[in-house]
């Protein structure tokens, strides 16, 4: 772990301080938007209250009537965590089947997945936009849970391989032995074994429904409307409202930063599809 | 194992699922990409409707190939991305390296530094091209105020007035303007993911040969020599695959442009397919088939690379 280096007195001090410095520049953006909420509109712009002022919780307690947030907060809820669910409920069954029984196509087929990853979501807004119109489900919930689950299906799929990979195959065949069936596999070895990975692709299925930027915006105008298409319909604020802009940009991403704290490590292996360890 | 069937039954919902995702949209774009498509047109009605009467073969790929804005959106996609990965790449390679040691609130140093991939792209636009970039009212405005304040004061100070008289009034840059919105969002969004690569190649040089590294050090290496030869070599992969994955992610950039850059000429090509979709649906399809090829060069080098390392 540690760089076994020649410790000098100099470095012992000289790159913690400079690691440190260096979060706190990346943090900052952060903690200022966070305190910035705590300040009156007409005290954000004012470069005397840059660090100290009286905080205040008006922001927050107004968010209702400033941007009806808790609506648009409904909506990025309901969709991330039923689109969360239906990524599960169709992945886990099909990283299963691969990791378990896979067969000469498995390698091609996790491969075709993931190419659909890249495919630019530009490339098919209109056909998106016409599909919906036409079935009558543009801006509604379901659409965007069914988007949202399908631009992370394939990797939630490589995830849960990854991790299912490494159970041990005598286990599942001790299983069969006592007469399990698929299902019994399943809910007795998988799930019990599985467990902590399928909970971090879960999370991260989650966090990435979330922020969520480009459908959600394009595909939505009111009823389905969420949290990412509520900041950037306020992109241009003119300095009037940096408070109240700031208050509900935090309730935003504070959740979510903090949910991401806890998946660090499932972020590399998700996002890299395991290529990295 | 003999029973096949059970395997496949699992498999189907996720395949056809992916399988209408990926075929059905970009067939009706392909389509319409070879036909005259409008959405108003009063002159000619009967380009408002779909229809294979309409085709126009490769016209609106030669529409677009001839359009100066096109290649300026292309231009300005390419601009992005390059700047992005390679300051992402190289600040997360310092960084990486300079946490990868066992040192006081090291847990916390982590969590701080990788918070701000977690930010919603919307949020992180309208945080920096406001509160932190406005020219008047954002922390440069406010930075460069209080710089020409403080040199303002120094020209009458003593022995240092005839220096700082010397120096000019700075002016802020505004960076909603066409010239400038680019480094805008390149900023924004390098803020976002150097964290994605601190954090990949952290777990890289976790597996770092530790045995070598000491040998280096008995033989004389210097930090720079071991840097040299043996991280930088060991974090080639690393690298390789941060570079696609956000090239990939990058190419497809939209929140931020559309925060940053409505109204002025800094498009990127999904913005630029944005705008056509208002109006000019055949443009934007063929646009589409450009930007499909396009990402397409990118995702078979990393497919290639991944599959290396698949069912290991």
């Amino acid at each position: 772990m540690a760089i076994v280096a020649q410790h000098t007195k100099f470095s012992k001090i000289a790159w913690p301080v400079l690691a440190w410095v260096v979060a706190l520049i990346f943090f900052f953006p952060i903690a200022y938007m966070v305190l910035t909420s705590f300040k009156t509109d007409a005290d954000a712009v004012k470069p005397e209250f840059l660090f100290s002022f009286t905080p205040t919780l008006e922001n927050y307690a107004n968010m209702t009537d400033n941007y009806d947030y808790w609506r648009f907060a409904r909506n990025s809820v309901i969709t991330s965590v039923f689109a969360t669910i239906f990524t599960l409920v169709v992945a886990i069954p099909c990283s299963y089947a691969m990791a378990f029984n896979p067969s000469r196509g498995t390698k091609d087929i996790l491969m075709w997945m993931l190419s659909t990853k890249m495919l630019p979501a530009a490339a098919v807004l209109y056909p998106m936009i016409f599909m919906t119109k036409a079935a009558g489900l543009y801006d509604t919930h379901f659409l965007i849970v069914m988007v949202l689950s399908l631009i992370n299906l394939p990797i939630a799929i490589w995830m849960l391989f990854t991790y299912f990979k490494d159970i041990p195959k005598d286990i599942i065949e001790a299983g069969q032995m006592d007469g399990l069936n698929t299902w019994g596999e399943v809910r007795e070895i998988l799930i019990p074994l599985a467990w902590g990975g399928i909970a971090s692709t879960a999370l991260l299925v989650f966090i990435f429904c979330w922020n969520e930027a480009y459908w959600t915006v394009r595909l939505t105008t009111t009823e389905a409307a969420t949290l990412s298409k509520l900041i950037e319909g306020n992109r241009a604020p003119e300095g009037l409202f940096f408070g109240r802009l700031s208050a509900v940009s935090t309730a935003a991403v504070g959740p979510i930063v903090v949910l991401g704290w806890f998946c660090q490590k499932q972020l590399v292996q998700g996002l890299t599809f395991g290529a990295v360890k | 194992m003999a029973n096949r069937t059970i395997p496949r039954l699992l498999q189907t919902p996720a395949v056809l699922l992916l399988l209408f995702w990926m075929l059905v949209p970009l067939s009706m774009t392909l389509f319409f990409s070879f036909i005259r498509y409008v959405l108003n047109s009063l002159r000619r009605p009967e380009w408002t409707t779909p229809s294979i009467e309409n085709w126009r073969g490769f016209g609106n790929y030669q529409f677009v190939w001839n359009q100066d804005s096109f290649w300026l959106a292309i231009q300005n996609s390419l601009l992005i991305v390059c700047s992005i990965l390679f300051l992402t790449v190289s600040l997360g390679v310092l960084i990486a390296v300079l946490i990868n040691r066992t040192f006081p609130g090291r847990g916390i140093v982590r969590v701080l530094l990788i918070s701000p991939f977690f930010v919603m792209p919307a949020v992180n636009a309208v945080l920096w091209i406001n509160m932190i970039l406005d020219p008047v009212l954002g922390l440069q405005g406010i930075a460069v105020n209080g710089i020409n304040d403080f040199i303002d004061g120094m020209r009458t100070a003593p022995v240092l007035g005839g220096f700082f008289s010397l120096w000019p009034e700075f002016e802020p840059i505004s960076f909603r303007a066409t010239q400038t919105s680019a480094y805008a969002v390149i900023m924004m969004v390098t803020w976002q993911w150097t964290p994605f690569a601190v954090l990949i190649f952290m777990t890289s040089l976790q597996s770092e040969d530790q045995q070598q590294k000491e040998a280096a050090i008995l033989d004389g290496a210097g930090a720079w020599n071991q840097f040299r030869f043996l991280t930088l070599p060991h974090l080639a992969r690393p690298i390789a695959i941060v570079v696609m994955i956000q090239a990939i992610f990058h190419l497809s950039l939209y929140a931020e442009i559309e925060i940053v850059s409505r109204g002025n000429g800094n498009k990127n090509l999904p913005y630029y397919i944005g705008e056509l979709v208002n109006n000019n649906i055949g443009a934007a399809s063929a646009t589409g088939i450009f930007a499909v090829i396009l990402a397409n060069i990118v995702a078979i080098f990393l497919l290639r690379m991944i599959g290396k390392t698949l069912m290991e």
